[in-house]
């Protein structure tokens, strides 16, 4: 099961802003239709449908892991911001994150540390479909 | 009724009591109905707030449904009428949620799942809510 | 049954106003074509609403909905900016420390021209909005420069677009270096962003004259002629880049920066699109 984790998240990176990756797709579609924690196969592999941002707070709460997923948080934020591309509600998830790291709430913490980290990741994402696809919006 | 969302503990809970009862194997089967029954109202209820709330789903501002609650909706979206006869498979109207663009590139309807502007449990509620129309 | 059946008709309507056909080209510098973007987005909206008159669209919303209309022109006959113009042009000819005055930086002494805004400035290589040179005279003056998104700024903004009511929209995009600004521009109108992934087509285009919720928006053309705006959502004036950053705040974006580069291209795309419109600013909005 970790083996398959690790992989995933791996290939999820490694795609990263590429929207169109076919195991994007494939794992949107699995994802969209069953949610958290469902597996599925996908070129003879077995693959889970969380976030890798989800997967990597799915460890043992404590403050080093908390402290290193809001670090990991913040600078996909900074990364999103750089192509201009940032939303609005990551900010405030960071902030929160950063509170709950400081009164203990590891859990809470990670949670949303992996939230606005995912948004971010989107925003790049969003960034560079847009870019490819805004051409198909104008009326001809 | 929706098989994609039961919850897991309640599951679990339940394959245990099978184990447990399996001789009153009939009269389980009526009780763990009334449970999902149970599940589904607390979650049509939440649905229903989510479908109205402005900073969470605010399908009202796009859409049509005939709730006397949703009152002024918008008309972005089409009427969100015969659910089920449109969405047999209520799998297929929770991918619609989690990503519109993927059947209608050129939606306005934002993809509450991609996007994770809803939590996977708010549009499993959702799914449950617009289910009953 | 029946309900429903003509409720699902109504949802096909509602599917016509989506685009159609779209564009394969025109995204680059090569294929641009500008006046041929005009004229496609004219006739997007008149093929659409084939009752109203091209000309009507300097009023926005209001040219395609009766009866908001009719509440904006009983607005209208007591204008809330009409205080924002007198305090504008008292502004506009307050002389500087230095004796001159912002009749020095402009054209014709600024009277009348809003219609060249925004204009490409080739010594400085970039697009110019109306505020932007309004700062930049100021500056160039000694004078600190203004904020950008209400109080003075648009006040001045909003005198000399009133003294050039009725003059037809006339954006210049005489070189290559114009062309990838006005294409810049394009694209931001046209991309999605922010996490409800919205572009300003979505709603402008293909939304237009639909319902979020009560609210109607407005079709793109003609979305420039009648800035800066008196908006009763604010309670006072406003220029027309302080209304980019709160849609992009509407959409979950962060926004862009107003007067930078990004939302100077965005304009320059827009209102060359309603070029042959006339100026009618400021208005009154919702």
């Amino acid at each position: 099961m970790k083996k398959t984790i690790s992989l995933v998240a791996a290939l999820m990176m490694v795609s990263g802003v590429v929207a169109a990756h076919p195991f994007n797709e494939a794992f949107n579609e699995q994802r969209a239709m069953y949610g958290k924690g469902h597996s599925f196969t996908w070129n003879g592999q077995t693959y889970i449908t969380d976030h890798p941002e989800e997967i990597a707070a799915a460890v043992v709460a404590n403050a080093a892991n908390a402290t290193a997923l809001l670090a990991a948080a913040k600078d996909q934020y900074t990364q999103v911001l750089a192509v201009d591309f940032g939303w609005t509600l990551t900010k405030n998830l960071l902030k929160s994150a950063g509170k709950a790291l400081e009164t203990g709430e590891f859990r809470k913490s990670m949670d949303l540390s992996a939230q606005a980290q995912y948004h971010s990741r989107m925003g790049i994402a969003q960034y560079h479909q847009s870019q490819a696809e805004w051409i198909m919006a104008v009326p001809e | 009724m929706f098989s994609f969302h039961e919850d897991k503990n309640e599951e679990k809970l339940m394959r245990k009591s099978i184990i447990k009862h399996a001789l009153l194997g009939l009269v389980l089967v009526g009780a763990s109905s009334m449970t999902l029954a149970a599940a589904s109202a607390d979650q049509i209820a939440k649905g229903k707030a989510l479908y109205l709330n402005k900073k969470k789903g605010n399908c009202i501002a796009c859409h049509m449904i005939p709730d006397a609650d949703a009152k002024l909706p918008g008309n972005q979206g089409p009427p969100l009428v015969a659910m089920k006869a449109r969405f047999p498979d209520p799998k297929v109207l929770r991918a619609q949620i989690w990503d519109p663009t993927v059947k209608s590139p050129s939606t306005i309807m934002p993809p509450f799942g991609r996007h994770w502007i809803l939590s996977e449990d708010e549009i499993d509620d959702i799914v449950a809510y617009l289910y009953q129309y | 049954m029946k309900i429903i059946k003509s409720l699902l008709a109504g949802a096909s309507l509602a599917l016509v106003a989506s685009i159609s056909q779209a564009a394969t080209s025109g995204n680059t510098l090569a294929t641009v074509d500008p006046e041929a973007d005009r004229s496609a987005m004219q006739s997007y909206f008149q093929k659409r609403f084939p009752q109203v008159a091209l000309s009507d669209y300097v009023n926005g919303i209001y040219a395609l909905d009766a009866p908001s209309r009719e509440q904006w022109q009983s607005i209208e006959e007591f204008p809330p900016y009409e205080f924002d113009i007198e305090e504008g042009e008292a502004l506009f000819n307050k002389t500087f420390a230095n004796g001159k005055s912002y009749a020095d930086c402009f054209a014709n002494g600024g009277i009348g021209i809003r219609q060249n805004f925004p204009r490409w400035d080739a010594s400085q290589g970039k697009v110019v909005t109306l505020e932007l040179a309004i700062n930049q005279c100021r500056k160039a003056n000694g004078e600190e420069a203004l904020g950008w998104k209400k109080g003075k700024i648009a006040q001045i903004s909003a005198y000399m677009a009133f003294t050039s009511r009725d003059n037809v929209f006339d954006v210049q995009i005489p070189n290559d270096k114009a062309k990838a600004a006005y294409l810049d521009g394009k694209q931001s109108f046209y991309a999605r962003r922010g996490q409800l992934n919205m572009s300003c087509a979505n709603c402008h285009i293909a939304g237009a004259y639909i319902k979020i919720r009560a609210d109607l928006p407005g079709p793109t053309l003609g979305h420039v002629t009648h800035f800066p705006v008196f908006r009763s959502k604010w309670g006072e004036l406003g220029t027309l880049q302080r209304r980019y950053g709160g849609c992009q705040k509407n959409v979950r974006g962060v926004p862009q920066k107003t007067q930078g580069e990004k939302f100077r291209n965005l304009e320059f795309f827009q209102t060359y699109m309603s070029n042959g419109l006339v100026v009618n600013g400021p208005g009154a909005r919702k």
